[in-house]
């Protein structure tokens, strides 16, 4: 018996490598399990490295536009051109605080609209797997950010968290696979649930009828029904619905309202299970 | 402990990739760092280091999905078994034929965890496969990259090179 092990130790290692993890990817699906020591302490040493690959790419994008500023500046005085590229380069970064300004205060102004406090956080990474649509955020448990709390911004709903750890989050977006909004057509009430159908393709309107006033260009906002996100808020603008010639549903497809590949900041509402954060004692936790 | 070596360089690659994909605001489209790693090991290290290695990239993929299920440390162990068994019919050992495995390899990734992604989907929903040509492209852009290092962790070569030579 001992031989045999000996004899067979590298076909038993490889495939429990392989047997064990397919196993439990079939027995858990998409569910996913908690975090455990090792994938905690993989993101407390990988969510410092994103950040800080987030920042010098920044920066160099700060850098190429102030190029791009210095050649002009070079072509309209030569004469002054280094003191022109400081300047140039100064308001290049001066603009980027503004628009980065804007975009706080935008979120600032929103938070100001509501109940409670939101945890404003910014995007540091994508998840580099093509299979889950998710986003990796600075702001995690540390900061009060809960499983299941929903994640938007000023023009709409961008997912909720689906792990927190630390000092950083997972956020699944609406165009997973796995997503699914219940919501209500802004115009008419009308009861919709959105699914995700994939990266770069807009959502899927599901379960309305065909009967039911629904147009091109309406508002699909969230009915509150899904035990994720608070009622009212934009989740995408339905596009093309089709009545099929046979069927109970109508067809359609939905665009989102936030560009989810160019998002830098996101709001954390406080809220799990459509409960407040603060009826269920977290505020304390936030630093 | 060279996986060691493999598991770290794995760490600070998909770091850098998942904040590269989101400054060029690529939506379905991936560098598989991960892939070039697992496939370099397949042709260069010893069996249970090898698998060991694609392993642990595969686990660390996992984990920065945000919901690590076990897909991808057994896609890893299992493309790392698929590449290993090509390479005893092709030498790998060469630059242009690593090339050729990890194209190889991204391809079959992506078709095996769209399907594996679909048997699993309550919805019946999956990823397009539209990013893949790129995806392709990208991944072995990055395994030529990284070839000079990955020949420093692990120089080695298996003894018993493959039947046919690209090069």
């Amino acid at each position: 018996m001992f031989d045999f092990l000996k004899r067979s130790r590298e076909l038993l290692i490889v495939g429990a490598l392989l047997v064990w993890p397919l196993i439990s990817y079939l027995w858990s699906g998409h569910r996913g399990r908690e975090p455990n020591f090792i994938d905690r302490s993989v993101l407390f040493v990988s969510t410092p490295v994103q950040s800080l690959f987030t920042w010098m790419f920044d920066g160099i994008g700060g850098i190429g536009g102030g190029y791009i500023a210095l050649r002009g500046a070079h072509e309209e005085a030569q004469v002054c051109r280094v003191s022109l590229a400081e300047a140039q380069a100064e308001v290049n970064a001066l603009k980027e605080a503004q628009a980065e300004n804007l975009r706080l205060r935008a979120m600032l102004s929103y938070a100001d609209e509501s109940v409670d406090q939101e945890i404003v956080a910014r995007v540091i990474g994508l998840n580099p797997s093509a299979q889950f649509n998710s986003i990796r955020i600075n702001r995690g448990e540390s900061d009060g950010v809960r499983v299941g709390m929903p994640v938007v911004t000023p023009e709409g709903v961008v997912g909720h968290v689906v792990r927190s750890v630390g000092t950083s989050a997972d956020v699944m977006l609406i165009t997973d696979p796995n997503s699914k909004i219940g919501g209500v057509v802004q115009r008419t009430r009308v009861r919709a649930t959105a699914l995700g159908a994939g990266p770069a393709r807009p959502l899927t309107v599901d379960i309305v009828r065909r009967e039911d006033d629904v147009k091109d260009g309406d508002v699909i906002v969230t009915a509150g029904s899904d035990g994720i996100f608070p009622r009212g808020l934009r989740v995408g603008i339905v596009r093309s619905p089709e009545k099929p010639m046979v069927g109970m549903f109508l067809k359609g497809s939905l665009e989102p309202t936030v560009d989810l590949s160019r998002v830098e900041e996101v709001l954390i509402l406080p809220v799990t299970m459509g409960i407040p954060a603060a009826a269920l004692d977290l505020k304390e936790t936030r630093p | 402990m060279k996986f060691l070596a493999f598991s770290g360089l794995a760490l600070l690659l998909l770091s850098l990739e998942s904040v590269l994909v989101k400054t060029f605001g690529f939506e379905v489209t991936r560098i598989d760092v991960g892939l070039a790693l697992v496939v370099y090991a397949a042709l260069r290290a010893t069996t249970v280091e090898g698998a060991l290695s694609a392993f642990s990239v595969g686990y660390l993929l996992d984990v920065f999905t945000g919901r690590p299920t076990g897909l991808y440390p057994g896609l890893a162990v299992l493309v790392f078994l698929l590449v290993r068994g090509g390479g005893v019919l092709v030498d790998g050992r060469s630059r242009s034929s690593y090339a050729l495995f990890i194209a190889a390899a991204t391809v079959g990734h992506a078709l095996l965890a769209t399907f594996l992604s679909w048997v699993t989907s309550s919805e019946g929903h999956v990823t397009s496969l539209s990013g893949v040509p790129l995806q392709v492209v990208l991944t072995v852009l990055a395994g030529m990259a990284m070839w000079p290092l990955l020949k420093k962790i692990e120089p080695g070569e298996r003894p018993e090179p493959g039947g046919i030579r690209l090069s």
